[in-house]
């Protein structure tokens, strides 16, 4: 068996394919972003070697700090929404009794379907502060409210981040679904027989067996966090001021508006650097998990 | 009987809340498409949200003649099926290699492709027109969909991965056992266990190239007659104002296949699903 | 059988391909890379192909429209070596080009062309980059940064038209107590928020941002800080509409039209959509200043300019140096249709068309035009792209009215010194 699953000749052919074109189009521009986040270049011209100076200048500027800030608060929102959503909505809907269930399926990943501009002009004209939806819903209400949401110096970056949350939460939603699919019916029916409800009997088999999906939405919310780009150049334009720049905006103002394109690949570089980092807690933090679920699993069973 | 009534009621609590977040979900289709029959004046002051007060059917008429729809359209669907193709056959390849088979550095490999999952495109964009203009690809169809598909790589082996690894060992054993090859093995047996993956990617990765603007606007930009559905919004933003009903009409155009797919690609998961399940249970 | 089909099909397609071969022979094709969405653009674009067709029947234009990202899609074509053979440039990416030699040298062609002798001796200026050359053919004459406004909601307020920073903010006032906008400004865009600031930099100093642009001043200069210490403070008295810095361009325009905004800011292409919607209640008026004899002194200097950019070409073009009397005949109709199509008579080149029908304020403007000692320039005439960049972004942030002067000057300050 041993061997029958180590032909060499077969891994070598299942593998080339997607090394080759993952190399020479993806890795090879990573590389090539390492090399010259070490130079002073517009693009086009010549290049000069400056050593780490990109990197310094970019960690002394205010706009890094608040970059960073920004990857944060903007991961956070969307991890948080999207997987609480997502996993509520892709439960619901996997409960074989549930009326409507596929009008629901479709209906939750219709944002996911639409393109990035669409969502975002639809939310900037929600969020406008005069003519706005949701402002005209908070007068409703009672309120006063002319609050400019994309245009507040520390408020913007949330609202951009629930626009993306909003958008992506269907995909993940879907990937929930295809999960509790795969989870074999014996599971539920030996929760059922215990005794336990239907919202114990998710917690406890569907949430944990979904470990490796749940893995990879985390995955993608906080570096999808991080690398924020297309709601802040579309709704912000990274504004007011560099209000709501993150690592990727700052990267293309620098490399494609400014013509400081080796300024601009050391903020790309810091930022899959940071996104490394993420890949590699979450790696941590579930392999603990996993662990500790053994060692329960084994002491709870005789 | 209290308890059960009190459930009934937070129950009902939560299916209003299901159908009106559903609501908020499909609202953006109206609304894209009312934004496709107004003028700026409607967009932005009077009227951004209702039905138009005047249907501007004019601006349909604008996107179809402003430049060759069924073209970009034909275009757009070709590097859409290409780059879908292209990245299934990989990924799946690679993905039973690296979750099925065992060999040394399987698990580096693996790390080194969702290596491509951090990267923002607007940060490779340069150095991947350069390498599509050194394999001598610019002009053709391919300068889209072999970057579209190398960028996608990442993610449909990552969520291939948690599929592969959800299958039982056993079934590899039984195939080896009835004397199938690995070829066999992975065509017939593995390939088809993992068809709701399969199909979820094939919505994504469509969706994804469907939508693409950045690159294509480098890589084919300059080709009249390889030019997607999304560059055609380029032909109403001017330097200072933007036709933003005709924009809303090329955008509309450009969604309504998108959404066909999805649609006829879900009743596709759901099937591919059962049987999966059926396969496993 | 089928042997002789496939045979038969071979020769078809073969025939084809030479057919299509020889026709593409006798034409060139010639891409070029340029504005094409609006009026402003179309008319002319088409005029100039029109005109082409019968002066250059063998050459053919293959159109890719501009997109609307500062140049950040040209910059990704030259990088990979895939620039249009025919391009439109600002002056930043025509000094940025010229490093790597992406831009041709046109000063021949000028000559050849004739090119050379049409222009107006008042844009000679923009004819040549810094090194004494020809990088690209200009179309655009002077242009200026001009406040509108409409006349009829200052007299229905009882309001005179200001003249210094004081009289603007009684009327900010008024306007607002009357809840209509005093000024609408499309802060999205940093070039607007940049020539918001430069109309109040160049009443302290004239060179404006031009200055800070060629380092001839600094932004810790007591004007530039007392500059951004008044748009400040115009702004906390509500100056600007709600929502300032996600205002796109059609928003605040539609505002400016429909009598909601007493004030906008644009350029003077403007005129003619101004003169449309609000005919004799549109008129544009001097910049304010701290006070009457700064006003008086102001009036002629003012903030906006021409620029050294317009068609450029390619060299590494297989046509290059017809692609470069294309684009110079290319520039030059775009000058005919500016003034016979667009009531635009500020081009660069004296193509001996004038045009009798001019609205009020183009008339005015022209008339005022004598008197005026200096321009400055909008963000596409700087040339430092960094400054260009930053000085959009850091005037947005003034405007927002969230960031105090000690950041915009520190900020900018940071910026410059790294230039």
């Amino acid at each position: 068996m041993k061997r029958y699953l180590s032909n060499p000749l077969a891994i070598i052919l299942f593998i080339t394919p997607t090394l080759g074109l993952f190399t020479i189009f993806v890795f090879s521009s990573i590389l090539k972003v390492f090399y010259y986040s070490f130079f002073d270049w517009n693009g086009v011209g010549t290049a000069v070697f400056t050593g780490v100076e990109n990197y310094s200048k970019l960690f002394s500027s205010s706009t890094f700090a608040t970059a960073n800030a920004n990857g944060f608060k903007f991961a956070l929102v969307i991890t948080v929404y999207q997987l609480f959503f997502a996993s509520i909505f892709a439960i619901a809907v996997s409960d074989r009794w549930m009326p409507f269930r596929k009008f629901f399926r479709t209906a939750y990943f219709i944002p996911v379907v639409l393109s990035v501009t669409v969502v975002c002009q639809l939310w900037t004209s929600i969020l406008d502060a005069d003519n706005g939806l949701l402002n005209a819903l908070l007068r409703a209400v009672g309120s006063d409210s002319r609050q400019n949401w994309l245009g507040s110096r520390y408020g913007a970056i949330y609202a951009l981040a629930f626009v993306n949350a909003w958008q992506w939460m269907g995909y993940q939603f879907a990937l929930i679904v295809a999960g509790i699919k795969s989870i074999s019916t014996e599971y539920y029916e030996a929760a059922e027989i215990d005794g336990a409800s239907a919202t114990r009997a998710h917690w406890h088999v569907t949430i944990p067996l979904l470990k490796e999906t749940y893995f990879f939405c985390l995955l993608v919310s906080v570096t999808g966090g991080i690398k924020a780009f297309t709601e802040i150049q579309i709704m912000t334009g990274g504004g007011p001021g560099t209000a709501t720049h993150t690592l990727t905006y700052i990267m293309y103002r620098a490399a494609f508006v400014s013509h400081r394109y080796g300024y601009g690949l050391a903020a790309a570089a810091v930022l899959v650097l940071e996104c490394l980092a993420v890949i590699l807690l979450l790696n941590y933090l579930f392999r603990d998990r996993e662990a500790k679920q053994l060692r329960r699993l084994a002491g709870g069973k005789p | 009987m209290k308890t059960s009534r009190k459930q009934s009621m937070g129950a009902k609590i939560f299916s209003i809340c299901l159908w009106l977040y559903a609501l908020v979900s499909l609202y953006p289709l109206l609304w894209m498409i009312f934004y496709s029959l107004k003028s700026n004046e409607e967009i932005f002051v009077s009227n951004p949200f209702g039905l138009p007060a005047t249907w501007q059917w004019g601006n349909y008429v604008n996107a179809w003649t402003q430049y060759d729809v069924p073209l970009f359209f034909k275009n757009s669907l070709l590097v859409g099926a290409g780059t879908v193709l292209v990245t299934i056959f990989c990924a799946l390849l690679f993905t039973f290699a690296i979750s099925r088979l065992r060999w040394p550095f399987s698990r580096s490999v693996r790390t080194y492709v969702a290596l491509g999952m951090f990267i923002p495109v607007q940060a490779i964009m340069i150095p991947v027109v350069q390498t599509v203009n050194q394999l001598g690809l610019l002009g053709t169809r391919w300068s889209l969909i072999l970057p579209y598909a190398a960028i996608n790589l990442s993610f449909a082996t990552m969520v291939y991965f948690g599929f592969f690894q959800g299958i039982p060992k056993e079934m590899e054993e039984a195939a080896c056992i009835d004397g199938a090859n690995i070829y066999q093995t992975f065509l017939h047996i593995i390939a088809p266990l993992v068809s709701p993956a399969t199909i979820t990617i094939v919505i994504y990765v469509f969706l994804a190239s469907w939508n693409e603007f950045i690159l294509a606007n480098v890589l084919v930009g300059g080709v009249a007659k390889l030019k997607t559905l999304p560059l055609g919004v380029l032909f109403f933003q001017g330097q200072f104002t933007t036709d933003w009903g005709s924009m809303g009409a090329t955008m509309t155009i450009a969604s309504i296949p998108a959404i066909l797919v999805y649609v006829i690609f879900s009743e596709q998961v759901e099937r591919a699903m059962t049987i999966g399940a059926a396969v496993k249970g | 059988m089928f042997k002789k089909a496939i045979c038969l099909a071979l020769a078809i397609l073969m025939v084809m391909a030479m057919g299509t071969a020889a026709s593409a022979e006798d034409k060139v094709v010639l891409k070029i890379y340029a504005q094409y969405a609006d009026d402003d653009t179309k008319v002319p674009y088409d005029y100039a192909v029109e005109k082409l067709a019968e002066a250059f029947p063998n050459v053919e234009l293959e159109l890719i429209p501009q997109a609307q990202d500062d140049g950040a899609t040209l910059l990704a074509l030259a990088a990979a070596g895939n620039l249009p053979d025919i391009y439109q440039t600002g002056s930043g990416i025509l000094s940025t080009f010229r490093e790597s030699n992406q831009i041709m040298v046109l000063d021949d062609v000028a000559q050849s062309t004739g090119f050379l002798d049409k222009v107006y001796p008042s844009c000679e200026t923009f004819l040549y980059a810094d090194d004494g050359h020809i990088y690209a053919f200009p179309y655009a004459g002077q242009e200026y940064v001009l406040l509108y406004v409409n006349k009829a909601l200052f007299a229905a307020n009882g309001l005179e038209i200001p003249t210094t920073f004081d009289e603007l903010k009684h009327c900010v006032e008024v306007f607002t107590a009357a809840d209509i906008v005093p000024l609408a400004l499309f802060g999205q865009e940093g070039w607007i928020t940049a020539s918001m600031y430069d109309i109040i930099a160049t009443r302290f100093n004239a060179g404006g941002i031009k200055a800070l642009d060629t380092g001839a001043a600094s932004i810790t200069d007591e004007a530039y800080v007392s500059a951004a210490t008044v748009l400040s403070e115009l702004t906390q008295a509500g100056l600007f509409q709600n929502g300032v810095t996600t205002t796109n361009y059609d928003q605040a325009s539609e505002l400016f039209k429909t009598g909601k905004a007493a004030m906008f800011l644009n350029g003077q292409w403007y005129i003619e959509d101004a003169t449309k919607a609000l005919g004799d209640d549109a008129t544009w008026i001097y910049y304010p200043a701290y006070d009457a004899a700064s006003y008086e002194a102001g009036k002629a200097v003012f903030a906006g300019g021409g620029s050294v950019s317009g068609y450029a070409v390619n060299p590494a073009s297989p046509n290059a140096t017809l692609a470069a009397e294309v684009a110079a005949f290319i520039s030059e109709k775009y000058c005919e249709a500016k003034i016979t199509l667009r009531n635009n008579p500020l081009v660069a080149l004296d193509v001996g068309l004038t045009n009798d029908t001019l609205p009020a304020m183009m008339k005015e403007l022209v008339a005022a035009i004598p008197a005026m000692t200096s321009t400055t320039a909008f963000t596409w005439g700087l040339t430092n792209a960094t400054f260009t960049d930053s000085i959009g972004t850091w005037t947005q942030a003034l405007v927002s009215g969230q960031y105090t002067v000690d950041e915009f000057v520190s900020e900018l300050g940071e910026v410059m010194a790294g230039m």
